[in-house]
């Protein structure tokens, strides 16, 4: 393990300890954010699963639904958060399978760079659409 | 980069990390997993502004056996990642729980079990003619309101054929 930079011996103990005498930094910083982002997750994410499969349902989903939804503003700002939340979640555990299973420095470079780029776009586009969207536009103009 | 994957994966194999070796992947991969998912739901999901009329279309696609157990998949990765994600946090922040890391495994084993039986059950019993397709029932209701039709009137179901169109009879002849 002497090859993967970056997060170290903090590794060693099975992935999740704090790593030991660590005052600040990156790692600690991303180590805090993705139990906080977590527990905002755990009931953002359910929320969202529970509402859409099992109290709409995918039979009775449809463009015109979602549209409603969002004329609500609390619920574009819900799902800029979900959005937000899960991307970075997603893309720092990703981070830590890409540091622990590509070794080769450019090679892990360029790994990351692709990986960052397609998620970071990914929830670019998921805020702008909904910070723009504008429930007074009719569909069909849209 | 070859000799090293392979070795890994023969380690891997070998290892016997039990509860927690195995919790540690299946964590890794529904997270993997669900980060995948969202890239494409986010994309397919804005659509919903732009061209509101391919959302539809997709929707055909998901209602397909094949992606409502994809659908639930989906449902059971997230689930898992966030019960075990508490069972981690929980562990981090009150390290006496660490003498019962097993049994907490199991724990989360138990709650994701459980939970899974009526969510499966709602999510694929309606494929099967087995149950109602969740949120019927709230859908009539707001389709109902949105007709403006007498509350006390009984609603023809949206699913139902529509009644046959009463044609007036020709005169059979004309003054």
């Amino acid at each position: 393990m002497s090859g993967a930079k970056g997060r170290g011996p903090a590794r060693a103990g099975g992935g999740y300890g704090r790593p030991a005498g660590a005052r600040g930094g990156f790692e600690t910083y991303s180590w805090f954010f993705m139990r906080i982002s977590g527990l905002f997750l755990i009931f953002m994410a359910l929320y969202h699963l529970v509402w859409w499969n099992l109290i709409v349902g995918v039979e009775h989903l449809s463009a015109d639904l979602v549209r409603e939804r969002w004329t609500n503003p609390f619920w574009r700002l819900f799902n800029v958060g979900l959005a937000t939340f899960a991307m970075l979640h997603g893309l720092n555990g990703l981070r830590y399978s890409i540091e622990d299973y590509v070794r080769r420095p450019g090679a892990r470079l360029a790994v990351k760079m692709v990986a960052y780029t397609v998620v970071l776009a990914a929830l670019a586009w998921a805020v702008f659409a909904l910070l723009t969207f504008d429930p007074a536009v009719p569909r069909a103009a849209a | 980069m070859a000799p090293h994957s392979v070795r890994g994966i023969w380690t891997a194999l070998r290892y016997r990390g039990r509860e927690g070796m195995w919790s540690w992947i299946l964590h890794r991969a529904t997270g993997l997993g669900i980060l995948a998912f969202l890239i494409v739901h986010v994309l397919d999901t804005a659509v919903v502004i732009y061209w509101p009329d391919f959302y539809d279309h997709t929707l055909d696609l998901y209602r397909t056996p094949f992606f409502r157990v994809a659908e639930l998949l989906i449902f059971f990765a997230v689930l898992y990642h966030a019960v075990n994600g508490l069972r981690i946090v929980v562990q981090d922040f009150w390290p006496a729980v660490m003498r019962h890391q097993r049994q907490l495994v199991w724990a989360v084993a138990g709650i994701v079990g459980v939970a899974m039986l009526p969510i499966a059950w709602i999510m694929l019993a309606p494929m099967l003619g087995l149950a109602e397709e969740p949120g019927g029932e709230r859908h009539r209701a707001r389709a109902g309101t949105r007709v403006e039709a007498p509350a006390a009137a009984p609603r023809a179901r949206p699913s139902a054929p529509p009644a046959p169109a009463v044609v007036p009879p020709l005169p059979e002849a004309r003054p």
